[in-house]
This record gives structure tokens, sequence and C-alpha cells, in this order.
């Protein structure tokens, strides 16, 4: 008796695995060479704006110290 | 002598065993040498043969259902691989030959932040771009001006270990949890004198201890996430929990959120060497990823939402793209052997920080997979790493109890 228990806990888990199979499986995939150019395209356009990349003035970048002024 | 030492007990059927039944006759027949034998024929008649022929049917269907339901799932699987082997038609890196490549990196250490008397466990920025909070070992959760690296608050939490902390996007309030397996979020006021412990509101409640937390668009929810294996929604007011999210087979360790202008997703990643990507509305997980070969420590959304970083005791970083299903890079060398922690993207996403238990923190190009930078300082283990949110720097928390900016 506890061994049918036992088996209709596993039908249930497996159940469940399949349900969430089927529902990775019916997933409209796209080809890599269309993401990648799509994850390249995103790099390019905000490279600009992206101050780690393109680095801005010491002045502005409250974390960069400011160059002292020196009095000739 | 024990009853479960006698040689009778051995040569029980497993169920018989388990019930517990015989060593309940045995304590009852107070070991009544005569009689026992019978009582036991009598158990183990019952125990093997269901009592009704409708018992016998209903067990031999449940077996068939079963096998039809294993063999159903190995044929998904094989057919997920199938359809995701499809979509490899080329490398990431190689479509981004054209690309130039990056300069010199010359990243420093600009601030160092002190205070902590143990291990920096997690930080967060504020939306203001120089406030940061972190949460330490010894139960501190500290709020941080980076600019000057003064400290603007500080709340003692009754555990110790608390590993997850993050700032409401008002900057209005800090939640933080542990060890204590709540997630406890702290209005913070402008008044210094103000004890900031008095107004505690317990949000969330685990049955298990607290890895990671954060707020979602507003003040009003939080995404938690536990070592038991769960994820879930609450509400802050109220402390209610909205929607849960099962599916890991173990320890979740960290999440993140997808940027709001992709919709209701967040990834999370676990002991269980998974990647799951979630619908926050139907607690649906709707993507699953597992080619890790370790835990994963920490996972970062891209900042065009379309695919997501993650990090992991296997000492590798790792680029999934949403769109095609499928692991597109793998960061790694054969020098790397540490752990990565935590892992965050550049404001483009053209860079990948990842911080080491090597005490190093490496700089990735994303798109050509190959290392830009090595930078050191940390004297410990980097636990934590997170890019400001105008990308101007990126802070780390280590187990040398202190923090640093980088720019």
């Amino acid at each position: 008796m506890s061994s049918v228990k036992a088996n209709s806990n596993s039908v249930v888990q497996t159940q469940k695995l399949v349900d969430q199979l089927r529902v990775e499986a019916g997933m409209e995939r796209i080809k890599i060479s269309l993401t990648a150019a799509d994850l390249v395209h995103y790099c390019q356009e905000h490279r600009r704006s992206d101050p780690l990349i393109t680095g801005i003035a010491a002045s502005s970048n409250p974390f960069k110290d400011k160059k002292t002024c020196v009095l000739l | 002598m024990c009853v479960r030492e006698t040689s009778e007990y051995f040569s029980l059927s497993h169920d018989l065993k388990m019930s517990g039944i015989y060593t309940l006759i045995i304590k009852l027949t107070n070991n009544d040498r005569q009689g026992l034998p019978k009582v036991k024929s009598l158990i183990s008649k019952y125990m093997r043969s269901p009592l009704t022929p409708e018992m016998a049917t209903q067990e031999v269907q449940l077996n068939e259902t079963l096998a039809h339901l294993k063999t159903e799932s190995e044929t998904l699987k094989s057919k997920l691989e199938e359809e995701r082997a499809k979509l490899h038609d080329v490398e990431l890196h190689q479509v981004a030959e054209k690309v130039e490549g990056l300069g010199q990196f010359v990243m420093k250490t600009r601030r160092t932040l002190k205070g902590h008397g143990n291990k920096v466990l997690c930080m967060d920025w504020c939306k203001d771009k120089r406030r940061i909070v972190s949460s330490s070992q010894d139960g501190k959760v500290i709020v941080w001006d980076a600019f000057t690296t003064n400290k603007e608050h500080a709340v003692t939490m009754p555990c110790t270990w608390v590993m997850a902390c993050a700032y409401a996007p008002s900057g209005c309030a800090v939640a933080c949890g542990g060890l204590d397996n709540k997630c406890s979020v702290y209005p913070l006021s402008l008044d210094k004198n103000e004890n900031l412990a008095a107004k505690k509101k317990s949000v969330a409640m685990h049955t298990n201890y607290l890895s990671a937390c954060s707020f979602t668009n507003s003040d009003m929810q939080i995404l938690t996430s536990s070592g038991d294996g769960t994820c879930a929604l609450w509400d802050v007011e109220s402390g209610q929990l909205l929607q849960s999210f099962h599916g890991h087979a173990a320890d979740v360790l960290c999440l993140d959120l997808a940027p709001s202008e992709t919709g209701n997703t967040f990834v999370s990643g676990g002991c269980d060497k998974k990647a799951n990507v979630w619908d926050m509305r139907s607690g649906q997980c709707i993507q699953s990823f597992e080619t890790h070969e370790s835990d994963i420590n920490s996972v970062r959304y891209y900042p065009s939402g379309d695919a997501f970083a993650s990090g992991s005791d296997d000492a590798t970083c790792r680029l999934y793209d949403l769109r095609a299903d499928r692991e597109v890079a793998i960061y790694s060398k054969e020098s790397i052997i540490f752990g990565v922690s935590s892992v965050d993207f550049s404001l483009s996403g053209r860079l990948l920080f990842g911080g080491y238990n090597d005490y190093t923190i490496n700089v990735w190009d994303v798109l050509k997979g190959t290392r830009v930078s090595i930078l050191f300082g940390h004297e410990n283990r980097v636990s934590t790493l997170r890019v400001s949110p105008d990308g101007t720097a990126f802070c780390t928390g280590s187990w040398d109890h202190t923090l640093r900016i980088w720019a």
C-alpha cells in the first residue's frame, strides 16, 4: 500500500517535469546569427554612452581625482 | 537488544520495515517467542498483497503511467537538445569579428570604504549614483556616500551573515536578510539620531537562509531567493506572499530582474547548476539552462534584456541568449581556477566584470570572448560586484572587510 502512494507521488512529479519540458520545447527560437547580431548592434549603439569604455574627463567623473591647480 | 538488529527483522520486506508495525508488535507482545511468529506471518501477508483486487490494478496502472511519462520526458529532453543545436549556426565572437577591439584599460581603486568588522557579503547602489548599501558577516548593514566615503546610516541585524541587501528605487529604504531566513525593510530617515532598527518591517519568510533580494520597479514589491530552493515575490506593505517560484532542485543563490522595458521576468541561479528564467505573473519557469559544471553564484541580465550572464564555482562566466535559448559564450582561461562570486555588465554591455575567489577582478570583452584586464587590490576573495547606475564606476565588496570603488 505504501508502495502505491510512493508511485503516485513519482507520477505527479514526473508529470510536472513532462509538462515543463513540453512548455520549453514549444518555445519559438531564433538563430544565433540573428540574435548575436542584435547583441553586437546594441553594444555599438550604446558604446558612446558607456563611461567605462569611452572614458570621461577626470573633471566630470566624481570618482577620479581632479588635477590640482599649479600656480606658476 | 534493539529490534532492528534481530535476524528476523532483516529478512522482512522493505515495506514491512518501513511501516514500523513490526517494531510495534515486538514491543506489544513483549518478545513472546510463541505468539510472535504467528503475528509476524499475518502482518507479512497483509503487507505483501493488497487488500483488494482494485488496489492491485491501481498499482499496475500507476507503474505503467510512470514508465510512459518517463519515456516521454526523455523524448522531450532529446528533442529540446536537437532544437537548440539547430540554431547554433555561428559563434558570437565570429559575428563580432568586425567590431573594433577595445583599447587598454586603466582602472584603479578610487575609493576604499572601511568600516565593516567582518567579511562584506553583498552591496547595492542607490539610483542617485552615489549611495551604497553593504552588508556583512558581522550582522551590520551600512549605507555609505561613495563620493566622500562617509557612513550615513548603520543598522545592526539580529543575525550574522547578512547575505543579501538591496536599495529601494526611491532611495528611501533598504532591504536585507540572511541567516534569519527573513527579508526586512528599513526605511532610511534623514535624522541621524533616529534608531533605524525600531522601524524595521519583516517582509519575507523563508524556511532557509535568504541568499538574494531585490526591489522590483517600485518600493512596494520585493523579490527574494532562498536556500530553501524557492524564489518569492512579496508585497512590502502587508508582507503578503504574491507569487512563489518552484523549480530549482537545490539552494537558489542569486537572482536578477529583467530591465524594465523587457517585461516581467527574472532569472535565478542555484546550486543545482541551473539558471531559470521565470514569468513573474504566472510563477512559471519559461526557460532553463544547465551548462555550468558547478553552483551558479551570480546572474545578471544584459542591458538590452535579450541575454544574461552567469558566474559559477566552475571558474567560468557564461553568456546565455534568451531568444536563441542557448549558451552563446564562455569566458574562461586555463589559468583561472577559482570560482566567480559575482558578475555585472558595463552600461553598453560590452564589458563583463567578474569578481573571483582568487581576490582578483577579471574584465571580459563580451563580444570577442577575450579578457581585457585583470585588477588587483583586494586582500581576500571578492564576494560582490555592481556597476553604478550611470556606469561611471563599479564597486566591489570583499572578505577583506572593505569595499572598493573602481573607475
